[in-house]
């Protein structure tokens, strides 16, 4: 009976994220890290940057793979599936809508303003993770390197972000073993 | 038939794309092969499907899947979409919820971490040039709806969706009005 409880709300919670994900999805990152680590405090910060990083990798969508480990994580597979299914119910409700107004909406000035404005309010809200994650990120000092690396491989070399994760991988695993060389404990 | 046709395609999409920006030239051809939309049409639905709630992919293939099949076309669509995170991501949470605690798996996360981190930071300044330049210029209103909806957002702690909601209609103001 708990664990249904747990995936009814799981679900509602889910519908929500998936209509306010707006920028391609990075915003689901943000209204987790709002719900589950700040306010619930079901989730750690770096539990968080685990699912993103491994959800990012794996291929298909990244949210709603990102929704699979985190509702496999709380209920089990039937918990991932749940999250899943509320993310893209709404986001498919919207589009379906659209499609039947296509010629209606697609060269609208209105729509288009309105977008136009919610699209300035996506780097913010993305961008207001970033205070949250770089709290979780630094076991040792470095990691700022690795975040650095990271950052310009992405943004001036279009590095797939695949790559970005095994190269961060093998730094992780250097940087522990030259870490607990110099005394350090495990992490 | 056609149900099973873009069931097909919209797996292939979702196997062969690693989220984002990365599935549009693969739906692009899927389509157009099958003259489900033309390359205007594509273009036309990527510009839609950034500006619509959920990811890129699936909003292409509810699309798609609408326009070629109606309703059950969406539905199909995007269960081909979600094909690789019914499978192997479901697969990888089991491994991941077991092995996440090993020392192995702590170490390498150590460096993963912020690896994560530097993408993010690099998504939110490559979205900045496209949110806030508009025909070559830098709009300042898009500047001032950004920096109101930071302070909202870390000052004040306004949920997402009334910052979502705020910003479009100062946007409606600011740029359909003006």
């Amino acid at each position: 009976m708990e664990r249904w409880k747990t995936i009814g709300r799981l679900l509602l919670d889910f519908m929500e994220f998936g209509l306010f994900t707006f920028g391609g999805g990075w915003s689901i990152v943000a209204q987790m890290q709002k719900r589950y680590v700040e306010e619930k405090k079901i989730l750690t910060q770096e539990e968080l940057l685990d699912l993103t990083s491994v959800g990012r990798s794996l291929p298909g969508t990244m949210i709603t793979n990102v929704a699979m480990l985190f509702g496999y994580r709380i209920a089990g597979f039937w918990g991932g599936v749940v999250c899943v299914v509320g993310m893209i119910v709404p986001p498919m409700a919207v589009l379906s809508l659209i499609t039947l107004f296509y010629y209606a909406v697609r060269h609208n000035p209105w729509v288009m303003a309105a977008m136009t404005g919610v699209r300035c309010a996506v780097v913010p809200i993305i961008g207001s993770t970033l205070v949250g994650m770089v709290k979780g990120a630094f076991r040792w000092q470095p990691c700022i390197a690795v975040l650095a690396v990271s950052f310009c491989l992405y943004l001036f070399w279009n590095v797939n972000c695949v790559w970005l994760v095994v190269i961060g991988a093998v730094s992780g695993l250097a940087i522990s073993k030259y870490m607990e060389g110099k005394g350090a404990e495990t992490p | 038939m056609i149900l099973l046709q873009l069931l097909w395609s919209f797996t292939k999409i979702g196997f062969t794309s690693f989220g984002g920006l990365s599935m549009i030239p693969v739906i692009s051809n899927e389509m157009q092969v099958n003259h489900w939309m033309t390359a205007e049409e594509v273009s036309d639905i990527v510009a839609i499907a950034e500006m619509t709630p959920g990811p890129v992919g699936l909003n292409c293939a509810t699309f798609a899947g609408m326009r070629t099949a109606g309703l059950p076309g969406a539905i199909v669509s995007n269960l081909g979409v979600l094909m690789p995170t019914l499978t192997i991501c479901a697969v990888v949470a089991i491994f991941f919820q077991r092995f996440r605690n090993s020392p192995v798996m702590r170490r390498v996360m150590v460096g993963v971490r912020p690896a994560c981190v530097g993408m993010v930071a690099g998504v939110t300044v490559s979205l900045s040039e496209t949110s806030y330049i508009l025909n070559d210029s830098i709009s300042l209103p898009g500047i001032g709806i950004g920096i109101l909806s930071l302070v909202l957002l870390l000052k004040f702690k306004v949920s997402i969706p009334k910052v979502i909601g705020l910003s479009a209609l100062l946007g409606l103001i600011c740029f359909g009005i003006f």
